[in-house]
Parts: C-alpha cells; structure tokens; sequence
C-alpha cells in the first residue's frame, strides 16, 4: 500500500520525469523501491523558481496586481481540495481496540480460554455432571485478556490525547489579494495561484513564488534545519527550488519583512507535504519489545505443547481414555499459561511510561518504552535538539584577542573582561547599529527568554548587549538616531549616524556593522585598548586569523567599525542622505569582531558523553553546513576532543585529502551532495569504520537512507541489525522519525508532523531527557525478566499437581480456583512491584543489549524458574499436602492409587490409614483444605521468589530491601491468602477453607532453601564471571 | 524466530559443531548431570521432611478430626448411584444384591464374633484406655451377631427378603475414632422416612436389632491399629410393604442426643439417602 501511494504523487508532481519511466512500470517491487528514492533525492520537482513572474502567473491564470478572481479561486479550490495536509489515515478507534485485544501475548491467552471451552464442550458432551473448571478458567481467560486490553487502551488513548493537545488549534489566516482586494482568509482556502501576502511573524500558508520582497526574511529550520534565517527575494538565485531565494514554504515561518508571492502549490503537494505524505505513507517494524514477547511465547507454547504432548502420551499409556487424556492434554497446555503475567506486563510497562512522563518523556506506544533502552545508535537532529536554536554570541575579537562570550541557557558560563575601552565601544556599536528590539511587556522575563522582533543576529547582538551593558533601549535614546542605512546584499553593510551622549560634544557618531572583510576594507585605524592606532599590517594579518579561526568554529562573523566625524564637515544639523550617501563611508575605526552561533544546550555534552559512556553511537543528522555542524558536533562530543577527521589530518599533515588513510581518521563530516553518490556498501562502510559521524546538508530522504544503514549495522558479528533512535523536531526529520526503531520528537519546538511520526516526545526538548529514556527503558528490560521469572516460577507448583493426579492417582492437590487465586491475585502486587526494582549496578555503563543474544526470557530463565526454583516450590507445596492429608488420617502410602475411589461420589464410606470412614463431602473438604494449603505455601514460597528475583546477580544484602512497594506486596500476598483462607464463605465461594496455624509453616523449609539454594548461585556467578554457572543460569 | 535471524545452522543436529538441539554432547551431559545431582539433593530432602512430619504422627489416632464431627451414614448394599432397582421375579436382577450382603455379613457369623470378640455388657461404652504412656493393646471388641439382624441376617430368608419384594438394606454408620455417639446410656437409633411425595409409598418398616439402635457397647473405635477385629455395628431395615412400580426415596437417619446430623451441604453425614424401586410385571 505504501508504494502505492509514493507512487501516486509521484505521478502527480514529477511530470517530467514520468515520461522516462513510464516504460519501466513493471518493475519489481525492490527497485521501484531505489526508484521511489531517487526521486525523492531530486527532491522537489518545483520549477516555477525558474520561471518568470509573468510565465507563473500564466499557468495560474492569476494577475501580480489584481490576484485571482473569486471565481478562480473557487474553482481551484473545488480541483484540488482544501489547503491542509491530509491527516495520517488514523486507525479507527475499535481497530486500535482490537489491537490490543489480540496483540501479542493476548493471543496466547485467547488460545488458552478456546482450548478451555473446547475441554468443558468435550465434558460436557461425555459426561453427566461436567465439572465446570474449565469453563470458569475459560471464563477466567477471556476476562483477564479483555479487562488488560481496555486498560491498555486506555493508557494509550490517555496518551493520544496529551498529543491531540499540541495540536494547534487556532486556524491559520493568510492575507490573500483576489480581484484586487485584500482580504483574511482561513489558510485552508488558499489555493494555487493566489497572490500572498506575508509579513514579519506569520506562517507561510502554502508554498510561495516570491514576486516581491522587502528585506523578507524566512526560517527554514523546520524544513531544512538551518538555524539562520534566510532572506527570500524575486530572483532566482540556485537551480534547486529549497536553495533558491524566490520560493518560500508552506509551514515556515516569515521572520521579518514583507513579501508578496504567487502560491504555487497547497497542501498534500507542498514540499511539507510531500514529506508528511512519505512519512505516512512508511511502515515501522515492530519495537523489540513485541519481538521479545513473541520469542517468550514461542517458548512458553514450546514447553506447554512438549509436557502435554508427553502426558498425553503417558495417559494413554496408563490406561486412560483417549477423550480423558484429550482433556488432561488441554489442561496442560492451558496451565502453562501465565495468566497473570499479560496484566504484569502491561502494567510495568505502564508505570515506567509514567515515570519516564513525569521525567518529560512522553511515550505514545507502551511498547516503545523499553525500546531506547535497547538502542544502540541515535541519530540526532542537530538544531532544535543538540543546540537551542537560538543565535547567540559566542566569540568576540576587540584588543587583537578573542573573547569568550557566555553561551549557555542560564548565563552559567564564563565570562570575559568587560572593562576594555574597547568592549564599550564594541558594545555602543553593537547596540546601535541594530534594529532588532525587544517585544513589549517583557520587563519582567529573563532576557534570554524575551521575544525579539527582528533578524536572529541582531537579536543575538541586542541580548548580549543587554545582558552585560544593561539597557540598550536607554543607549539607544541617549543616542538619537539620525541616519540609517539598512543592511543589503550588494554593499553587506548596515551603518547608521547617531548623536553622541554627551550633550556638549556636538560630534555625530557613526556605527557600522557587516560582512567583515568589507569592513575591513573601509578602516584606517583599529581601536586597541580604547586607543586609535592605525592599521598596519601585522593587525590586518591578526585579523585575518581572528576571522578564519571564528569562521572555522562555523560561526557567523560580523564586522564592526565606527566613526566620530569631524565636527567641521558634518556640523549639527547636518542632513544626512541615506540614498544618495554624502558623508564619508572610509576610513573608519575598526573596533572588533562578533561572532554568533546556535550554542548546545547545556545538559547535551554531558547527555552525548552518558550516551557513549553507555555504548550508544551518536550521529549527528543535520541539514546545516557542514563547518556548522561539525563545530556544534564538537561542542558537544559528538566528535569528542582529539578525534580528526580525514580533512583535519590532511591539513595537520599537510597532504591531500587523497593520500590520508580514511581509517585513521575516527570521526568524519559527510556532506549530503557526497552522501548522494554513495553506494551502500560504502554507507555501511563509513558506518562500520567511523565511531564519530556527522552528516550535514541532508535531505528528508537522506536521513531516511542514513537511519536505514543504522538499521543494517551489525554489531558484534551479529546477524540482527541495530536498534536505532532518532530525534528531531522538524518537518524534515519525520521519515526518519517514522523508520527509525524509536522516533523521539521535541514537545515544545517539534512539528505536529514529527510528532506524529515519532513513539516518543521529549516534552522539555532536551535531548538530556533520552538519557532518562536509555535509562529506564534499560531498567524496566532487566525488571521485566526479573517479573516473567518471578511469574514463571509458580507454574511449576501450579501444573505438577496435575501431573501428579493424572500419574499416580492421588487426590488433586490444587485446584483451578487456586492456581488463579496465585495468578491473578498473589503473585500480582509483588510481580508488579519488581518494576519499581533499583538497578544491579550503573546501567549506563555498560553496552546496548544485543538483541540476538540477549533476549528477554531465554531457555535460562526457564532452566531456572521451571527446572529449578519451581521444583523446590512445588515440593514445599506436595509437603503441605502430604502433611494436611497425613494429620486428617489419609497417610501418603494409602494415597496412591486412590484417585477413583476418592472422586467417587457414592462412596460414602472410604477408610482411610487408621480405619476411620469418610463420606465424599468430608474428604472433599479435607481436599479443598489441600488446595488451600498448597495455595498458600506457594504464597510462602513465592516470598523467597521475589526476594531472589529481585537481583540477577547481586546478593540480595548487597541490593537491600529498599524496594517499599515490594515489601508491600509480600505484606499484600499474605494478607490476601489469610483472607482467602480464612473469611466466612470463601467455602462456598471459592472453596476455600481455613488452616490450622501449623499448616503455613510446612512451606517454610522449601522457601529458606530457595533462598540459600539462589544466593550460592549467585555467589559462584560472581566469583567466577563467565563460568559454567552463569552460561546456564544467569538469565 | 531462529530462521529470522538469517542463521541456518541445523537447530535439530548440527554436524559442523556436533550440536544435538543447540548443545554438545559434554554440554548435554554436565546439564543432565547437574539435574540428576540437583534432583536427588531435592528428593533427599523431601524424604527428608516427609519423614520428620511422619514421626510426629500417632499411630492410632489421627491429628485432626474435626472433619468428622458427624459421622457418615451408608447402606448395603451399595450401587453407583445409590439406587436399589429390581424385579422380584428376575432373579437375576437382585441377585448381585444379596451375593453382596452374604459377603458383606460373613464376618459377623456368630462362630466369627464368638471366637474373635467379647460379649460386652450392652448399653455401655466399651473403654479401654490406656495408661498414660503405655499402650492397652490390643484392644477388644464387642461381639456383632448376624442374628440379631433377625429376619435380615440372611440365615432364615437367604434372599434377605429380596425374592419377596421385602427388601433389607443394612445401615452402617462410618467408623470415627473415639466417636461417643450417646450419652446417659442412650444408644443412638436409626429412623427411616420417605421423602415427601413418597410418603404413601413407603409402607411398613421394621428395624433390626430392635429400634434400630446402635448400642453403645460398639463404642469408642480405637482404630485398626488397635482394634483389629472391630465389628462395626449395623441396624437393618426391612420394607415390609413397600409400593410397587415407583420410586420410592428413602431417607434414614441417625438420631442421638450427641450428634447433630451434617449441613445441607453433606447428605451423607448423619443421614443417608437411597431410592427404592421394586418392579413387578404381576400387578
């Protein structure tokens, strides 16, 4: 279905391409699948960037002045719809229900609960009085499984509305001309060949032909994850339509200025639409979680099939009939069934959801909890997630030395000498020579979290200033301003003329700033330590230096200069022309060098360094220049202090990039024009052999093809490929957030079409956040083996009484009623409680868990919960029995063989060892007593389980008992099987009947040696790592 | 989910690393060895413990009773569903019935009870206690007669009245150590009654011994162990004219100023039910 639609629009926009194709149509799925990409990789089949405005107005039968006709507009509205993305096909609510009702382990369930009525129609058809266990344990099933799917339902729905809440609800205007009229209109009516008109502050409501611009500027970040702004102009300035100036993009954001544009496409087939579409339209495998559960019920079914298959066999043997042993066979199975661990399961996985929310991890699908614990690549986003997409100043070059600005969120950092002259002046320049300002009514915020209206660099400017001069508004009054030339891209300058501050100084000052090689070009002097020396040089050289050395940081460098100018020639008053300039532009002093970044978030080195320390590769994905990215990448660690890359080498080293061995190099750059001609061998071949990876300049599609190359990554020798996460925020990240194994997508600056794609939202947009996701999602894999091992272990008890009953004839010793009773009642709360387990040891210390090997229930988990611990549990339940019966009068030797006298309901008068004579109903109740009594040893037994479980390889006094919940739940057991055995009724209702004191403690012997008998395992585990024990036991 | 992963080694016998089901031969007998070790080690402690809990067992009385608090009731002869159905003229039909009374009376022959039992001193527990620790055994018991079954001793009517359409059925109650099932020298007695729409049916009843008393001298049972020769008493009931062609459901009970018969829930505690149908292609 998928292809399908790629195709589709495919069809629908590549118009030029199809005719080359058009022959190929019968090709095979695999390579219309390359094909699908290659298209993608041409990106966007726009051509109307190349066309003239009166050519795009023709094909749109549209007017530059006047706009479209209402009529026009209507009938292109009826054509091509609505301009909104089409929603991702939601599934339908019951659908979803199903899902849960019939996913995964459910189905073992179900098929227990159908075998279940399958044995009681057998009964019911050959017998007279059917015994109706197997119906109530069908019953029992079916419950169980509906009541755990509504209330996984629930939990998800619970999340799906947290998400429904981000979505923006207020409809979208755009200010559209038809028939010469302007008019505000829902951005849904919008359609192609409408003139637009946008301003500073809005959203661009469809993509647009520029065709008229002033000082319009757009922040693509979304689309392509530049951080800086972009200026957007009526000419066509590059062949691709995402580089050029004269189109801009539905969904991006006007920063300032005013355009006019000619929309050219709406909805489905913008460039974001394209990109929502291909995100839908992709499937996501399944999280390893499901795959974990899968392989457990494999097991499980496995050793059911195996022991019925055996006792039906034995039955046979021993003279049963085939319907009876056709009913013991069922039974078996059906006991095998975990019946409580579906709703332990769910339940674990739901509390850690919970705790990762209240740590901001929202998780949309339960299962996806545990994923990020098994990842072992991230690829990350690099704006919006690594950095705070927010320019800031970062260096400053004034005394011919490079100043550190403060970077960090909460002005933490260092900070640098601001007693310089030159600073003041630096400072003075900065502020004036700005039109950036801040937003009204902010007084009260901190100044970095103010809203600026103007350019990101100015902005950037106007809050380093404010930051350490203090107001720039009363700078700026003090000096009135008198002239201004704004920035333009011929002479890269922006300059104005201001009073001085001092009223008696008659002078006027004037400030400029820009591209720093033109302002270089128009000074004389420098200003060193606040005096005017003139340039030589040796500071020409310096600056140079200074300039490459902030460039290379792949920060944005500005030039500032300034100028008192003579009195004589520009006295007071003097009418300064800003168009055709007439004072002096030259010979002006140099005064400094600032440079902006888009600084990391704080916590993120510190999240990369816990992601490595923590085996996890992390790759940086970004649409960003290369020089950016790599700089960002080494701020952070992504490209940790030391490591080169291949260019790094050559220029330490002098030779051609040619002749540097590419394995030397650890880290490397990849620029997306490169990644294009890439084959996949050498994809998995730059994967394979650089620890540290940075791609930039990519494409939606690329990162999509990158995510794939994670996936096929082979860790270990393994054959299973990686689990990767990957994290964005934009529109163009989406793919990728869908393919990926987790999609982690940023709550506050995400786009509702990555968080759509995404399993998880990080609701604080900090990428520090995942490492709480690693963390628990690694947590609650190791509690959840601790949980299934716990739960497993009573089968053993629950099913040997069976076997027993079926091979040496003796009475039942625990009934159906009772092994639920465990299932579903006693063994809940401390199963449960096993989630809320501290880890072993540092769990981010240690490498991802190998997905092949190391699976969630393996055939140890089994050896030890079925083979071993389980065997000791349910002989401490045969003991009760054996106990209960002996002291009632029915000593063991007698019991054998009794099974058809004893379930024989005419047979009042059975004797038992001393010669006593039992009616049915009076040795029924001793039996019923037994279930009780085994009921509760396996409650006893089960309180050494958790105890054990608690750790796999610690002593439990190394780990302690500060797990309060499962002192809870061992406190919550016992009371619940005191109270099943010994309230008034429970006879009837469950028959169930009250024990003699003695009876709780026949068990206590077996429970102390689980205890013992687990800690010496796990003593020799530890003191002999790798040995035979822990290569059979250590689950 | 082997097969997904891409690797076809041979899961079942694997002849590159000599693996049977994923494990060498060495690797199969070092787990098997450990279970067998493990499994013996666990063995030996639940003999262990069964052993200890054994020890702390009377040999002639059980630890609990109160199980037993009413004595059951039960009938000879017996048959699957409590049900005594025949044709007087068929032999063949009641046949089984009396082969299992003749069986099931042959220890109470009088040359049996006199050799094996006393003659006790009627209307009085028998009790025989022992002396603090040391044992009174064995025990003695009191002579049971087959005669005085009277007209359903089987001496005089071997068909026990079955050929005539005058049925008995023995009445037994079950064996409890220690039981007093009377106090004040009041032996328990047996009464016999039809269910409601029955009643009419039922006709003329007679016991056997006479009011159908268990005597108290049978009382207290000391157990098998102790007690080996323990006849335990029984009260026949003869239906003199019972109804022909129906069901009749009879139901007897114990009635003692000690014991209370069972809930609703036992029917066969203190009481005892069986139904009664005598066919007859005469009438």
């Amino acid at each position: 279905m998928g292809y399908g639609r790629s195709d589709s629009y495919r069809v629908a926009t590549t118009t030029e391409k199809d005719e080359k194709e058009s022959p190929k149509k019968a090709d095979t799925k695999a390579e219309k699948k390359i094909k699908d990409m290659d298209d993608l990789k041409k990106e966007v089949p726009l051509t109307e960037h190349k066309m003239s405005v009166e050519e795009v107005c023709q094909k749109y039968s549209t007017d530059i002045v006047q706009g479209l006709t209402n009529a026009k507009a209507a009938e292109y509205l009826a054509r091509d719809g609505p301009n909104a993305l089409t929603p991702p096909p939601t599934t339908p609510e019951w659908v979803k229900f199903c899902r849960q009702l019939f996913g995964g382990f459910s189905i073992l369930l179900w098929t227990g609960a159908i075998l279940c009525f399958l044995a009681y129609a057998i009964q019911a058809a050959t017998e007279d009085e059917p015994a109706g266990d197997n119906l109530y344990l069908g019953i029992v099933l079916s419950a169980v499984v509906i009541i755990t799917g509504c209330f996984s339902y629930f939990q998800e729905a619970k999340s799906s509305k947290i998400m429904e809440s981000f979505k923006n609800m207020v409809p979208q205007q755009a200010l559209v001309i038809r028939e010469g009229e302007k008019m505000q209109i829902n951005a849904e009516e919008v359609v192609a060949g409408d003139l637009v008109e946008v301003k500073g502050g809005d959203r661009i409501p469809a993509d647009l032909r520029i065709v008229s611009s002033h000082g319009c500027k757009v922040d693509n970040s979304s689309l392509t994850g530049e951080s800086e702004p972009q200026t957007r102009s009526p000419d066509c300035t590059h062949d691709n339509p995402l580089e050029t100036r004269n189109v801009a993009f539905f969904s991006t954001n006007c920063v300032e200025g005013t355009a006019r544009g000619i929309v050219v496409c709406t909805g489905d087939r913008t460039v974001m639409g394209r990109i929502a579409t291909l995100t839908s339209g992709l499937e996501s495998g399944k999280t390893p979680i499901a795959k974990e559960i899968e392989h457990f019920i494999h097991l499980i079914t496995g050793v059911a099939v195996f022991l019925g298959i055996t006792f039906f066999i034995l039955a046979v043997c021993l003279g049963y009939t085939w319907l009876e042993a056709v009913i013991f066979l069922i039974g078996i199975i059906v006991a095998n069934v975990p019946e409580g661990l579906l709703a332990t399961v769910t339940v674990c996985l739901t509390l850690t959801a919970k705790r990762m929310a209240r740590k901001n991890c929202l998780v949309k699908n339960l299962e996806a909890v545990e994923t990020l614990g098994s990842t072992s690549t991230i690829c990350s986003d690099k704006t919006g997630t690594l950095t705070q997409n927010r320019m800031t100043v970062a260096h400053m070059w004034f005394d011919n030395q490079i100043h550190e600005a403060d970077t960090t969120e909460d002005q933490s950092g260092a900070s640098f000498d601001k007693s310089s002259e030159t600073w003041l002046a630096l400072a003075r320049v900065a502020a004036l020579c700005n039109r950036a300002q801040f937003k009204a009514a902010q007084d009260q915020l901190p100044i970095l979290k103010r809203d600026v209206a103007g350019d990101a660099s100015e902005s950037a400017l106007l809050k380093c200033i404010e930051l350490s001069c203090g107001s720039v508004k009363q700078m700026r009054e003090k000096n009135k301003k008198v002239a201004e030339i704004p920035f333009n891209s011929t002479n890269k300058y922006q300059l104005s003329v201001h009073e001085t501050e001092n009223e008696e100084d008659n002078r006027y000052l004037l400030v400029m700033k820009g591209a720093p090689e033109r302002i270089l070009d128009r000074c004389s002097t420098i200003l060193i330590q606040g005096k005017e020396q003139p340039m030589d040089e040796e500071m020409k050289d310096a600056f140079q230096n200074a300039y490459m050395e902030l460039g290379g940081l792949g920060e944005r460098v500005l030039g500032f200069c300034h100028l008192l100018m003579p009195e004589d020639q520009y006295p007071k008053g003097f009418a300064f022309d800003c168009d055709d300039v007439n004072f002096t532009t030259e010979n002006l002093c140099f005064v400094g060098l600032m440079s902006m970044i888009d600084p990391p978030r704080a916590a993120v080195p510190d999240a990369v360094g816990k992601c490595r320390s923590a085996g996890i590769k992390v790759i940086m994905v970004t649409g960003d220049h290369p020089i950016t990215a790599k700089a960002i990448a080494k701020g952070v660690g992504i490209i940790s202090e030391g490591n080169e890359t291949v260019e790094d080498i050559a220029s330490r080293l002098n030779i051609p990039v040619s002749q540097v061995n590419p394995r030397d190099a650890k880290a490397c750059v990849i620029h997306g024009t490169d990644l294009k001609d890439l084959s996949q061998e050498q994809m998995d071949d730059i994967l394979r052999n650089h620890t540290e990876i940075v791609f930039a300049r990519t494409s939606p599609q690329q990162k999509l093809i990158i995510v794939e190359g994670c996936q096929r990554q082979v860790r270990h020798t393994q054959t299973d490929g990686a689990i990767v996460a990957v994290t964005g925020d934009g529109v163009n990240d989406s793919p990728a957030l869908k393919k990926a194994d987790i999609g982690v997508a940023m709550g506050i600056s995400g786009s509702d079409v990555s968080k759509q794609a995404a399993d998880m939202i990080l609701l604080d947009d900090n990428f520090a956040s995942i490492v709480t996701g690693v963390e628990e999602g690694r947590l609650i894999f190791d509690n959840l083996k601790k949980s299934i091992a716990y739960t497993l272990t009573s089968n053993i008890p629950e099913i040997t009484p069976f076997l027993f009953f079926i091979l040496v004839n003796i009475p039942l010793p625990l009934g159906t009623i009772t092994i639920l009773c465990i299932d579903l009642g006693t063994d809940m709360v401390p199963a449960i409680s096993l989630a809320y387990e501290a880890a072993e040891s540092d769990i981010m210390k240690r490498q991802p868990r190998n997905p092949t090997r190391d699976k969630l229930v393996n055939e140890r988990l089994i050896s030890i919960a079925y083979g071993q611990i389980g065997m000791i549990q349910a002989l401490g339940g045969f003991f009760s029995y054996f106990v209960i019966l002996a002291e009632n009068g029915f000593l063991p030797s007698l019991l054998v063989g009794i099974r058809l006298n004893w379930d024989d309901r005419s047979n009042n008068d059975l004797e038992d060892s001393y010669g006593q004579q039992w009616t049915y109903e009076q040795r029924k109740i001793v039996e019923y007593t037994c279930h009780t009594a085994f009921f509760v040893s396996i409650v006893v037994v089960q309180w050494a389980d958790v105890i054990i479980c608690k750790t796999r390889r610690n002593s439990v006094f190394q780990q302690g008992m500060r797990n309060k919940i499962l002192i809870f739940g061992l406190f919550e057991e016992t009371a619940l099987a005191a109270f099943l055995s010994y309230t008034p009724g429970m006879d009837v209702a469950l028959r169930m009947y009250p024990l003699k004191p003695s009876w709780w403690f026949c068990a206590f012997p077996y429970s102390f040696l689980i205890f013992v008998y687990d800690e010496i395992r796990k003593l020799i585990l530890r003191r002999n790592p790798g040995g035979w024990v822990e290569k059979e036991t250590y689950y | 989910c082997r097969a997904d992963t891409g690797a076809k080694e041979p899961y079942f016998w694997n002849p590159r690393t000599h693996e049977f089901l994923g494990r060498t031969a060495s690797s199969w007998g070092l787990i098997l060895l450990f279970y067998l070790v493990f499994y013996i080690f666990l063995g030996g402690m639940f003999i262990l413990t069964m052993y200890v809990m054994l020890l702390t067992l009377d040999d002639y009385k059980p630890t609990y009773q109160d199980r037993l608090a009413t004595p059951g009731m039960m009938i000879r002869p017996r048959s699957e569903a409590m049900e005594i159905l025949y044709n007087p003229q068929d032999t063949e039909s009641w046949d089984r019935y009396t082969e299992a009374l003749d069986i099931f009376l042959a220890p109470y022959n009088n040359s049996v009870q006199v050799q094996n039992n006393d003659d006790c001193l009627p209307d009085n527990y028998f009790i025989q206690e022992d002396s603090g620790e040391v044992r009174n055994n064995p025990k003695r018991s009191c002579q049971f007669n087959r005669t005085s079954l009277d007209a359903c001793s089987g001496i005089i009517d071997r068909t026990y009245g079955y050929q005539t359409g005058q049925p008995c059925v023995l009445i037994k109650l079950n064996r409890v150590i220690g039981m007093l099932p009377g106090k004040d020298g009041q032996s328990p007695y047996v009464t016999c009654g039809a269910k409601k729409e029955d009643a009419d049916a039922i006709g003329e009843l007679a016991f056997y011994p006479p009011n159908g008393t268990f005597n108290l001298m049978y009382f207290p049972y000391y157990g098998k162990k102790a007690q080996v020769n323990y006849s335990q008493p029984l009260v026949a009931v003869k239906f003199l004219n019972i109804s022909v062609n129906t069901d009749v459901n009879v139901e007897c009970k114990i009635n003692s100023n000690t014991l209370t018969t069972g809930g609703e829930r036992d029917k066969f505690a203190g009481r005892v039910s069986f139904k009664l149908r005598i066919t007859s292609s005469n009438n």
